[in-house]
């Protein structure tokens, strides 16, 4: 049974070019036609989210997600379309609305457990509870204001996790908090989850979402891309983007090489045979590199070298340490680098790629000039994979 | 609709008062004198305009004193509330932006609080009272009625202002010198009798010029309240409420986008 309908909403924010904030300037204004741009925010979605699903909502920045929750949550109506929302829900947009630096911790406890529909017994029962959950047992008196930052939001996460929610709403209020703090919500996510709770999370941690998420929406500029099955639709999100023009490399063709051959591009391929620069860690790659020759060429040596943002060299190898032995090329062509599965975790990598004879000298040498970004699919922490098991 | 949304309130009740009651303690949490400046603003205006307008304008009224204190506490309820009220959704971002309940409990809840100030304030005049010896009578039973009218216009008028001040920001502006302006074209200062039949019947037109005479009808001379007065208040006050929970209504749906 669906327990939100979302049919064909639309939002559109209304930018005047000059805000009229005052009574002067709108009476004023009125001789005027007002002068304004629309701004889609969201256009056309349309899903349902089943009793005890949890669905998550993904997209780059700007591409409607608050937006959408918000309008779930009934804080914004939609331009256009329907919301029906068939249980009791619970935005966590933000964590600790209310809070008053002045008040204690107990006080700020009070009042925001009250925002969050908690009854005022429900509340008394539970304060040491939530004081002892956030290990601020000693602080029950102090004022917020002398709380450290950490201190508050732990406060407030121990507080909101108090209710009882039928339907929960979940915005990036993950992302703030140390690793132990994460941690604990993804562990309180999980309870939820198996209490049969229905959720809407909405992350750019395509790890939680991959490890959570029945279904996920992808939203890209206000419209819905894709719903699916979390791994389909993560996969379209990663890959679906087109790949960018790598950036030209600015070295001078003499410091490159003689140039007898040169590389005239580099692109990479995904596991379904398509141009990307984000790869989810462990998929396999191909790397294409096209060449160009002047003329006839016998054996060259092609290389790679591979880089960390930092610019630590990470790997390197070419078609002579590989035992691939090239007779000869001339004109245009390309060499594949098949990768099976990317050991790296997560993050961006530069790739310089070379063309030499066997005695080193340079053809052509591109350093650093390509990059790719590989994005996290486990929680696994560092920059590499290692295969290993714990055993006992 | 209206019985619906009125169970719906009922149902955050404690939301309404655990935020009025918060704003109230916030109010007198950094101040050494605490709850006791609530009593020193009535009595230092009272001193003030005491002296001015029983010497310098002679009006002869039947405890003068007590006539001014009340006149000054049930108008500084009305500034109060409707200056708090202005701010309501406007001082309150995350509560309107980050989560959902229905707006008009910020409204309410800031009239609340504006309430729980001028009860303080009220000890003063009933000090007043005993110290004047006033004999109380059975007409204080009016009372009650005519504070919640009071407090139906204050709240209309909170609610129309918390919502034209999210779109137009000089609405506080200009309800400061409304407000100032009422506070002298109200019959707080003198008796609405001092003016001509023609003149009176304009002040007259002033809703809150009937709650403040029938108020001194009733609690200071021991006389039953004005039936014309208190209709004429009682309509006044429904009209107020409704009109605005209207603007309110009109303007609701756009706040978290607009602020």
């Amino acid at each position: 049974m669906s327990v939100i309908d979302v049919e064909h909403v639309g939002k559109v924010f209304r930018i005047p070019h000059e805000k009229r904030t005052t009574v002067f300037e709108a009476l004023t204004g009125l001789l005027r036609p007002t002068d304004y741009e629309t701004f889609p925010a969201l256009r056309d979605v349309t899903f349902s989210v089943e009793e005890g699903e949890m669905l998550g909502i993904i997209g780059e920045n700007g591409s409607g997600k608050s937006t959408l929750l918000k309008i779930l949550a009934g804080i914004m109506r939609p331009t256009s379309g329907t919301v029906s929302v068939n249980r009791r829900l619970t935005p966590f947009l933000e964590l600790g609305v209310g809070f008053n630096p002045d008040f204690t911790a107990v006080e700020n406890i009070r009042t925001y457990a009250t925002i969050m529909g908690l009854s005022k017994r429900e509340i008394n029962d539970k304060v040491d509870e939530i004081l002892a959950f956030a290990g601020l047992e000693t602080f029950r008196d102090a004022k917020l204001k002398n709380f450290s930052s950490g201190m508050q939001v732990r406060l407030a996460f121990s507080t909101a996790i108090q209710t009882d929610p039928e339907i929960l709403l979940m915005d990036e209020v993950l992302a703030v908090g140390d690793m132990e703090f994460q941690q604990k919500c993804m562990d309180v996510l999980n309870r939820y989850r198996n209490e049969g709770v229905t959720i809407v999370f909405v992350s750019h941690d395509l790890g939680s979402v991959r490890r959570f998420c029945d279904r996920t929406l992808l939203l890209n500029h206000g419209e819905q891309v894709a719903l699916d099955e979390t791994d389909v639709v993560i996969d379209r999100y990663v890959y679906g983007k087109m790949a960018e023009e790598p950036v030209a490399p600015a070295a001078e063709a003499a410091s490159r090489g003689n140039m007898k051959v040169e590389i005239t591009g580099v692109t990479f391929f995904n596991k379904f045979g398509a141009e990307s620069t984000r790869f989810n860690a462990f998929d396999p790659m191909t790397v294409r590199i096209f060449y160009s020759a002047r003329e006839r060429i016998a054996g060259p040596v092609f290389g790679i070298a591979l880089y960390s943002e930092r610019g630590e060299h990470l790997y390197g190898t070419n078609t002579e340490l590989k035992d691939v032995s090239i007779g000869y090329i001339s004109g245009e062509g390309h060499i594949d680098l098949r990768i099976d599965r990317i050991p790296m975790l997560a993050g961006r990598f530069l790739l310089t790629v070379a063309v030499h004879t066997h005695s080193g000298e340079r053809y052509d040498w591109q350093d650093k000039a390509y990059s790719f970004d590989v994005i996290p699919t486990g929680r696994d922490a560092g920059l590499f994979d290692i295969p290993c098991i714990w055993r006992r | 609709m209206a019985f619906e949304h009125l169970r719906t309130l009922y149902d955050y009740r404690n939301l309404i008062w655990t935020l009025a009651w918060g704003d109230f303690k916030q109010r007198y949490k950094n101040s050494v004198l605490g709850y006791f400046w609530s009593l020193l603003e009535p009595l230092l205006m009272l001193v003030v305009l005491y002296v001015v307008f029983s010497n310098l304008m002679r009006i002869q009224v039947e405890y003068y004193q007590l006539f001014l204190l009340l006149g000054i506490i049930l108008w500084n309820f009305l500034s109060r509330a409707t200056s708090m009220g202005l701010n309501a959704i406007l001082g309150k971002p995350s509560m309107v932006q980050k989560i959902y309940f229905p707006r008009d409990i910020l409204a309410i809840s800031s009239c609340i609080t504006a309430l729980l100030m001028s009860i303080f304030e009220s000890l003063v005049f009933v000090a007043f009272m005993a110290a004047f010896r006033v004999p109380l009578s059975a007409n204080l039973i009016y009372v009650p009625l005519v504070l919640v009218l009071l407090f139906l216009v204050a709240l209309g008028l909170s609610l129309a202002l918390a919502a034209l001040n999210v779109f137009y920001r000089d609405v506080q502006f200009i309800w400061a010198v409304v407000l100032q302006a009422g506070f002298f074209a109200t019959p707080i200062l003198y008796p609405v009798t001092i003016f001509g039949k023609e003149l009176q019947r304009i002040f007259l037109l002033n809703p809150m010029a009937h709650i403040i005479m029938a108020a001194r009808d009733t609690i200071i001379y021991s006389t039953p309240a004005a039936a014309g007065s208190l209709l004429y208040a009682g309509v006044a006050a429904v009209l107020i409420l409704l009109i605005g929970y209207a603007v309110f209504a009109h303007y609701e749906p756009r706040f978290a986008e607009e602020m």
